[in-house]
């Protein structure tokens, strides 16, 4: 992990219209996004981005429908060109490139997964995973190697020459997983890539995602729409509500100091002692009568669990072999409870 | 005396109108009413103001005959033009047909029909589509129809074969741009609903009847309208989630076409490429009112002489043509429509 952001987002403006050049003004000038349907039918689809993306992180960008997430993540890799604004990747400005470059760009750089998998029907799994060599002009021999290794990889050895039609929705997102990670790209964009799954194979393929980026260390941009999911994979959360970007950090922060009623509502609904972890809810430490350790990246609910129910307890949080701080469980039992819109 | 001899006076047109009474020949309908003695007065009271109706009045305004021999003028003009490009291009047309025709005439059928079945069985792997193949062409050749079905399948297979050569990358062309997709498909709407025989006139006059690319521009003209639509519309609805995937890991758009769009779209195409089969048959028994030949002559020696029998042999042998045809394709259809869906 280093400190230069591995993709930027700069200013970045999207309006969907026949002339969205000349709406940029209205804008620029503060007007909002019903204003400038009603007044100009052209649709605001983003609004003023600026995002860092770390390499070797996983950035997730969450929103309803109809945010912009997925016109979002198309940016990255000009499927949509933006109206304004400048997206630099490796220090690179993507809107610069000429079609050769860019095409380059995708091949070498970036991998895309799809929230419908979007594989060759006519394809076997093997030929799907391969894809992105066979575009780049590998030699088969190379090719099969590759996808067969990544298709072991996400579990799906022995489905090699079936087609994709034959394989459950689960195992169809590994295949897709494994055409974006055959292709050997620094940047893996994921639009919405597990929502089309029920939720116990969702789990499973978030975890899978986890288990992979402990290992690999790709640049990952997650879309969805679900908080839980969210909260579980980023290591930087972008919250979009119509087009704009409303907070964005570290989730837990997140979490405990939403900055907007519309996150609060949000939040308010998941549960907390499942997401939030210890680093969270301690404080320094100054006592020295503990009930035992706890690791500084327990979630509260393990700690529950742990604590019998008895909030006069007190644990010295561990981050490593070191010591960091004091978790009292009458903290973490306030934690539990969100706080309320503030107009409550 | 004319219904509208009273307009062009109250608009003071009369002299320009001149005396009214044109120099043009009579038609044969005047000439039917003056030899009866009868005038205009014995018409409608009140007559739609057609040109010819007009021209009654005003000897100025043509009549309609004199468009359609304008038409015909002007395309007698421009014909040797015409010739002079076409020609030279639908030449290689003449040499396939005649040579597919001699082929077929000179394969003895012992050789023939085995080829023919074996076709049958590759494209279809089907055991009955093969087995009906087979026992067709010999009913055919038993009722000593071999050889005109012979020169009406070598015409098929090659007017055919044009029609997808051409048609498939004009159907992708079309797929590609929206503004040629409007302005081919009135193009293709026209094609397809002239009466047949209306295109076979200008033909007769650009080329000589004795010349075999006549009846094959006019299959090939009225056979591949199916196969361009088909095209375009098989390549239009393949899935644009996918299209997005080839894009976004980089493919060129010709990988794109060779990888993705044609793949996908290939049962549309198939289809098409089996209503153009159907089609060129159709056309082929009125193309031998062009000297076309095969089963189609028969046909029309049965209306031309009223033998009855012939006639209905010669169509029953279309009809198992045409089912084969059918059967065949329809049944290669449905083998490139497995692989996708696949069990």
């Amino acid at each position: 992990m280093t400190d230069t952001p591995k993709v930027r987002l700069r200013g970045l403006y999207k309006i969907f219209g026949s002339n969205d050049k000349d709406m940029m003004q209205y804008v620029r000038a503060g007007m909002g996004k019903p204003e400038l349907l009603e007044q100009h039918k052209h649709v605001l689809g983003l609004q003023d981005i600026n995002v860092d993306m770390m390499a070797g992180e996983i950035t997730v960008v969450m929103g309803l429908s109809g945010s912009g997430k997925s016109t979002l993540i198309r940016h990255l890799n000009r499927l949509i060109d933006p109206t304004a604004g400048e997206i630099i990747v490796d220090g690179i400005d993507v809107m610069g490139l000429s079609d050769d470059a860019l095409r380059k760009m995708r091949q070498e750089k970036m991998s895309m997964v799809f929230q419908k998998f979007a594989l060759l029907p006519h394809r076997t799994v093997l030929q799907n995973a391969a894809m992105a060599l066979e575009i780049q002009g590998v030699d088969e021999a190379t090719r099969t190697a590759e996808g067969m290794k990544w298709l072991a990889r996400v579990g799906l050895d022995g489905y090699e020459h079936h087609y994709p039609a034959q394989l459950s929705g689960g195992m169809q997102q590994r295949v897709g997983i494994a055409r974006a990670l055959t292709a050997n790209t620094d940047i893996m964009l994921m639009d919405e890539a597990f929502s089309a799954l029920d939720p116990l194979i969702r789990t499973d393929m978030q975890n899978l995602l986890l288990e992979l980026q402990a290992e690999l260390h790709k640049t990952v941009v997650f879309i969805t729409h679900d908080l839980d999911e969210a909260l579980k994979l980023a290591d930087h959360l972008v919250i979009l509500k119509d087009g704009a970007v409303i907070q964005q950090g570290e989730p837990q922060g997140i979490l405990m100091n939403p900055s907007d009623p519309y996150i609060e509502d949000f939040v308010s609904d998941i549960n907390r002692a499942r997401v939030l972890r210890v680093k969270s809810v301690m404080e320094p430490l100054t006592g020295s009568k503990f009930a035992g350790d706890v690791d500084i990246r327990d979630n509260l609910e393990s700690l529950i669990a742990r604590s019998e129910g008895d909030t006069s307890l007190h644990y010295r949080v561990m981050d490593g072999d070191v010591p960091v701080g004091e978790l009292h469980m009458r903290d973490l039992v306030k934690a539990l409870v969100p706080r309320i819109s503030s107009a409550a | 005396m004319a219904f509208y001899d009273g307009l062009f006076r109250a608009l003071g047109l009369e002299s320009w109108c001149g005396t009214g009474a044109s120099d043009a020949p009579l038609s044969m309908a005047d000439l039917m009413a003056q030899s009866r003695g009868d005038g205009a007065a014995s018409g409608p009271m009140f007559p739609f103001p057609s040109l010819d109706n007009l021209n009654e009045s005003c000897g100025n305004f043509a009549q309609t005959r004199d468009l359609t021999k304008g038409l015909e003028d002007g395309f007698l003009a421009v014909k040797d033009d015409i010739k002079a490009v076409l020609d030279p291009i639908t030449q290689p047309l003449s040499w396939l047909l005649d040579g597919a025709l001699w082929m077929f005439a000179a394969i003895p059928w012992f050789i023939m029909i085995p080829i023919l079945v074996a076709i049958a069985w590759w494209a279809s792997r089907s055991v009955a589509v093969t087995v009906f193949v087979a026992f067709s062409i010999l009913l055919l050749a038993f009722v000593d129809h071999y050889d005109v079905a012979m020169q009406t399948l070598s015409i098929i297979f090659v007017c055919t074969g044009i029609s997808i050569l051409l048609g498939v990358p004009i159907g992708i062309a079309m797929s590609k741009s929206d503004r040629l997709q409007k302005t081919l498909v009135p193009v293709l709407d026209l094609l397809q609903t002239l009466p047949t025989f209306v295109y076979l006139i200008p033909l007769i006059f650009l080329f000589s009847v004795t010349e075999s690319k006549l009846y094959g521009i006019a299959i090939i003209l009225y056979a591949i309208v199916p196969v361009i639509r088909l095209t375009d519309l098989g390549i239009r609805l393949v899935d644009k989630d996918v299209i997005e995937a080839a894009n976004a890991f980089g493919m060129s758009s010709n990988q794109r076409l060779a990888k993705v769009e044609l793949p996908l779209a290939l049962p549309n195409i198939m289809a098409g490429v089996n209503q153009t089969i159907m089609m060129s048959l159709a056309m082929v028994v009125i193309a031998s009112l062009v000297s076309a030949p095969g089963l189609g002559v028969n046909v029309l020696r049965g209306i031309r002489n009223l033998e009855l029998g012939v006639g209905i042999v010669a169509g029953i042998g279309i009809v198992l043509l045409a089912v084969i045809l059918d059967r065949v394709s329809k049944a290669a259809l449905s083998r490139v429509d497995l692989t996708r869906k696949s069990h």
